[in-house]
């Protein structure tokens, strides 16, 4: 799966949710970028992602995500193993 | 906990939890007070609120877990069938994923009533606080 369908993928899942048809993410976005992204929130796009993808990450692996991008590339990385 | 790990329970929807539900919730709506009225809607009495069972989830995560640091994130259930008063219910639990980076563990639970069918099922997802 290439960088930008994973950027999709990633996306429909932060539609889903925090229920916000609007958001259009890029490799810069940042938890600041969308109101709904909360610690709370932050949860569930992580459970949600894992289960999308069938990844699993460290809790020290999510902390050093500093955007999307980063997010994304950890996803490639995992998928490229 | 880890996956596959599960937890068994018996509960029962006495006077006293009836009771009290609508004590508090006020919720005495005629299928669940009245005896008539539930008959004249096909149903073999009157029909406990479905929330009761919420509250014995409740229980099960704040009580009957091994840790005590957790707290609910998201949770849905489906009713299947009609719960009368005094009915004893068999709850199930597993584990069905662990999520070690959020610290959040998802739950799939039933209940089953005295005849082995089960009268309502759903998801749990906890996090450890």
């Amino acid at each position: 799966m290439d960088a930008n369908q994973i950027l999709k993928e990633v996306n429909d899942i932060f539609i889903d949710v925090l229920d916000n048809e609007d958001i259009v993410l890029t490799r810069e976005t940042t938890a600041k970028d969308i109101e709904e992204w909360d610690s709370l929130n932050h949860i569930q796009l992580v459970v949600a992602i894992e289960k999308h993808f069938k990844q699993r990450f460290t809790s020290s692996a999510i902390q050093s995500w500093k955007n999307v991008g980063e997010m994304c590339d950890a996803i490639a990385d995992k998928q490229n193993q | 906990m880890i996956k596959g790990q599960e937890f068994l329970h018996t509960f029962q929807v006495t006077d006293s939890v009836y009771n009290g539900f609508i004590e508090i919730f006020k919720d005495k709506n005629p299928l669940h007070t009245d005896e008539a009225f539930a008959q004249a809607k096909k149903f073999r009495e009157k029909v406990m609120h479905g929330n009761i069972l919420n509250g014995f989830l409740s229980y099960f995560i704040g009580e009957c877990l091994p840790v005590k640091d957790v707290i609910i994130q998201t949770q849905e259930i489906k009713f299947a069938l009609p719960v009368y008063l005094n009915d004893k219910l068999d709850f199930y639990a597993r584990v069905e994923d662990v999520f070690e980076s959020v610290n959040t563990i998802e739950f799939k639970f039933h209940f089953s009533n005295a005849e082995n069918k089960k009268v309502a099922k759903g998801k749990i997802q906890i996090g450890i606080i």
